[in-house]
C-alpha cells in the first residue's frame, strides 16, 4: 500500500515538473513558432540557481556563520539550515519563495540572452545555437565549482521540514499546485489578445508586422517568459530531489523528453501538452517500475531501452500523427460586448 | 615555445574535425537540414576501431575501411528509412531536424549497449579507451597524423574532382541549387541524396575510426564533437564545402591552442572549458558576419567586380 502511494507521488512530481517544462516549450514553439532546442538551458539555469542560492539564502536567513565555504561544507550547512527551520515555517517558506523569485529573474535574463539569436536567425541556425548554448550551460555547471560543486553535488535545504513526516508530501502538493497555476495562467494567456498576437507571429511574421505588431518585442517577451517558466521547473525539481547534480541536466532529459511530450499531445494546445505529459510519464514510470521483469527479456540496461523508445516514438508520431493526440483547434474568441464598438 | 605534442594534437584534431565538417556541410546543402546525427557516425567508427583493436587484436588501421562501409550503410539507412519516409508523410523542416535528433539519441543508445556488451568480451574498459600505443611512428611523427593528412588530401581532391568534373557531381550540385528543377531535368534526386549521405556518413566514420588512435574514445564522442562541427560549419558559411574546410581548420587549431594559451595564462583549471571556445566563435561569427567565411569572400569578390566595372566604364567614356 505504502509503496503504491509513493509510486503515485513519484508520478505526480514527474508529471508536474515536466508539465511546466512542456508548457514553456508549447508557448515558445507551439504558439509562437520559436523552435527552442535549448530548453535544457533554462531548466539547468533554474536548477543551478537553486543549488547555488537556496543554501546561501538559508545561511543568511538563519544567521549561520558565513565564513564557511559553501560547497565544501555543504552537507553540514544544509543540515544546520534544516535544523534551524525545523520549528520555523516562516524561514522555510521565505527560503523557498525567495529562491523561486530569484530563479524566475535569472532564467528570464537567460531567456533574454537566448532571444538574441532567436529573433535574428533562421530556424536551422537557431536550433544549432540553442543546443550549443544548453551544452555550454552544462559545461559551466560541471566545471565551475562555486556554482553547484562541479562533478559533485550540492544539497538543497528541505524547506518544508517543519511539516515533520508530511514534508515531502507537502512539497509534492506545492509543486503540483504551482504547475496547475502555471497551466491556468497559460490557458488565460493564450486565450487573451496576446495569445492571438503570438499565433499571428507564428503564422506569418510579415503580416503581423504589416498590421503594426512588434514581432521582435513579442519574440523577446516569449523567450523570457518561457525561460522563466522552465526555470521554475528546474528549481522545483531540485527542491524535490534535495540535491543539484550538474551532470543531470542533459539535453535528452530536459530538451527531448519535453519535445516528445509536446509532440505526442499536440503542439499549440495546452490540453494537448497535459495529455502528452501524462502519457509519456506514465509509460516511462511503467518501464522503470517493471525494470527488473523487463531486464529478464532484454539483454541490456533499461536506460538505453528508454532512449531508443523515445527516439522511435518521436519519429513515429511525426510520421503518423504530426498534429498530436489533440490537434490545435482554432481559437474561439470570447464574445463580449465591448464598449469600443 | 609551443611543445611539439601540442602541435600534433592540434593537427590531428583539425584533420578529424575537417572530415566531419565537410560531411555535415554537404548534408546540410543537399537535405537543407542540419544533421544532428552526424557526430554519431564518428561514434560508430570509434567502436569499430575498438572492436578491431581490442576484440580481434589486429591492426587498428584495418578498422578504417570497415568503418567507412558500416557508417555509409547506416547513413543510407537513416536517409531512406527515416528522412525520406518522413518527407513522404509531409514532414516539415523542423520535423526532419527533430528526426535527426531522435536518430542521434538512438544511435548513441545503441553504442552504449554495444559498449556494455563488449565489456566482458574485450576484457578491457569499453568506455574510455585510447590506442595511442598501437599506432606506428614514421620519422618521429605519429601514424594517425600522417594517415589522416593523406586521407584528407585525397578526400579534398576527390570531392573537388567529383563536384566539378563528373556527371554525378554536377547533378549533385543541381540538387543543391534546386532539387525540384533538377528532378525535372532527369536527375535522380533520391539516388543523389542517398549516395551523398553514404559518402558523408562514411567520411565521418573514418574520422571516428582514427580518433581513438590519438584521443580518448567513448560512446559520447560524436555528440561532444557536434558543437565544434556546428561552429566550424557556420564559420565556413554553411554554403560551401571549401568554406567548411577553412572553418574546420580554424576551429580545430583555435580550440587546442586557445585552451593551451588560456591554461598557460590563467591556470590549468581552464582546460575543462575547452568546448566553450567553439561556442564563443560560433556566437561571434553569427553576430558579426553571419554568412561566414564564404560570405566574406563573396562580398570581397563582388566589391572587386564592381570596382573593375567602374574602371571599365571610366575608360569607356
Amino acid at each position: 500500500m505504502m509503496e503504491n502511494i509513493s509510486w503515485l507521488l513519484d508520478i505526480v512530481v514527474f508529471f508536474a515538473v515536466y508539465l511546466i517544462v512542456t508548457l514553456a516549450l508549447n508557448l515558445q514553439y507551439g504558439y509562437t513558432g520559436i523552435p527552442n532546442f535549448g530548453l535544457a538551458l533554462s531548466v539547468a539555469t533554474g536548477a543551478y540557481t537553486t543549488g547555488a542560492l537556496a543554501g546561501r539564502i538559508g545561511m543568511w536567513i538563519c544567521g549561520i556563520r558565513s565564513d564557511l565555504d559553501y560547497i565544501m561544507y555543504n552537507p553540514m550547512i544544509t543540515s544546520m539550515i534544516n535544523s534551524a527551520i525545523r520549528y520555523d515555517p516562516l524561514k522555510g517558506l521565505t527560503i523557498f519563495f525567495s529562491t523561486i523569485i530569484i530563479v524566475v529573474i535569472v532564467s528570464a535574463i537567460i531567456g533574454f540572452i537566448a532571444s538574441y539569436p532567436a529573433i535574428r536567425l533562421r530556424a536551422d541556425y537557431l536550433m544549432m545555437v540553442l543546443i550549443a548554448m544548453a551544452e555550454a550551460a552544462r559545461i559551466i555547471g560541471l566545471n565551475y565549482t562555486p556554482l553547484v560543486g562541479g562533478t559533485t553535488w550540492v544539497s538543497v535545504p528541505n524547506v518544508f521540514i517543519w511539516m515533520g513526516d508530511m514534508a515531502s508530501q507537502f512539497l509534492i502538493i506545492t509543486i503540483l499546485a504551482i504547475s496547475i497555476l502555471i497551466f491556468l495562467f497559460m490557458q488565460y494567456l493564450v486565450s487573451s489578445p496576446y495569445g492571438r498576437l503570438i499565433k499571428a507571429v507564428r503564422e506569418n511574421e510579415l503580416t503581423a508586422e504589416c498590421v503594426g505588431k512588434d514581432v521582435v518585442k513579442v519574440k523577446i517577451q516569449i523567450m523570457m517568459l518561457g525561460s522563466a517558466i522552465a526555470g521554475i521547473a528546474g528549481s522545483l525539481w531540485s527542491f524535490y530531489c534535495g540535491t543539484v547534480l550538474a551532470a543531470a541536466y542533459t539535453r535528452t532529459d530536459w530538451t527531448f523528453w519535453p519535445w516528445l511530450m509536446a509532440m505526442i499531445g499536440g503542439m499549440g494546445n495546452n490540453i494537448g501538452a497535459l495529455v502528452g505529459v501524462a502519457t509519456v510519464i506514465i509509460c516511462r514510470r511503467l518501464i522503470i517500475y517493471y525494470k527488473y521483469s523487463l531486464e529478464a527479456y532484454i539483454p541490456f540496461s533499461v536506460v538505453w531501452l528508454e532512449q531508443i523508445l523515445l527516439a522511435l516514438a518521436l519519429i513515429l508520431v511525426m510520421m503518423f500523427r504530426p498534429q498530436g493526440i489533440i490537434p490545435e483547434k482554432p481559437a474561439k474568441p470570447k464574445i463580449k460586448k465591448t464598449s469600443q464598438q | 615555445m609551443i611543445p611539439l605534442a601540442l602541435i600534433e594534437d592540434a593537427l590531428v584534431y583539425a584533420n578529424l574535425l575537417l572530415m566531419l565538417t565537410v560531411g555535415f556541410t554537404l548534408t546540410y546543402l543537399i537535405a537543407k537540414i542540419p544533421n544532428f546525427a552526424h557526430g554519431e557516425f564518428a561514434g560508430i567508427g570509434v567502436y569499430i576501431t575498438f572492436t578491431v583493436a581490442q576484440v580481434w587484436k589486429s591492426n587498428p588501421y584495418l578498422a578504417v575501411p570497415l568503418a567507412f562501409i558500416i557508417s555509409a550503410f547506416s547513413g543510407a539507412l537513416i536517409y531512406n528509412g527515416v528522412l525520406r519516409t518522413l518527407k513522404r508523410f509531409g514532414g516539415t523542416m523542423i520535423s526532419l531536424t527533430i528526426s535527426t535528433l531522435a536518430m542521434q539519441i538512438m544511435i548513441s543508445a545503441l553504442l552504449n549497449i554495444y559498449a556494455d556488451y563488449l565489456y566482458p568480451i574485450a576484457g578491457a574498459y569499453s568506455r574510455l579507451f585510447l590506442f595511442r600505443h598501437l599506432d606506428f611512428e614514421f620519422i618521429g611523427l605519429p601514424g594517425v597524423l600522417i594517415v589522416s593528412t593523406i586521407f584528407l588530401l585525397t578526400l579534398i581532391t576527390f570531392l573537388h574532382l567529383m563536384l566539378t568534373r563528373t556527371r554525378f557531381g554536377i547533378s549533385l550540385r543541381a540538387v543543391v541549387e534546386d532539387s525540384s528543377l533538377a528532378s525535372i531535368l532527369g536527375v535522380n534526386v533520391e539516388l543523389a541524396c542517398t549516395i551523398s549521405w553514404m559518402l558523408t556518413a562514411g567520411i565521418a566514420g573514418v574520422a571516428g575510426s582514427l580518433l581513438p588512435l590519438w584521443f580518448q574514445g567513448h560512446p559520447y564522442t560524436g555528440s561532444m564533437l557536434l558543437t565544434s562541427v556546428f561552429a566550424a560549419s557556420i564559420l565556413g558559411g554553411l554554403s560551401s564545402i571549401y568554406g567548411a574546410m577553412i572553418g574546420a581548420y580554424i576551429i580545430g587549431l583555435t580550440e587546442i591552442f586557445g585552451t593551451y594559451l588560456l591554461a598557460q595564462t590563467f591556470g590549468a583549471q581552464l582546460t575543462a572549458y575547452r568546448s566553450l571556445i567553439p561556442l564563443t566563435i560560433l556566437c561571434i561569427v553569427l553576430l558579426i558576419f553571419p554568412r561566414g567565411i564564404t560570405g566574406l569572400i563573396e562580398d570581397l569578390q563582388a566589391r572587386r567586380a564592381s570596382k573593375a566595372m567602374v574602371k571599365i566604364r571610366g575608360e569607356g567614356s
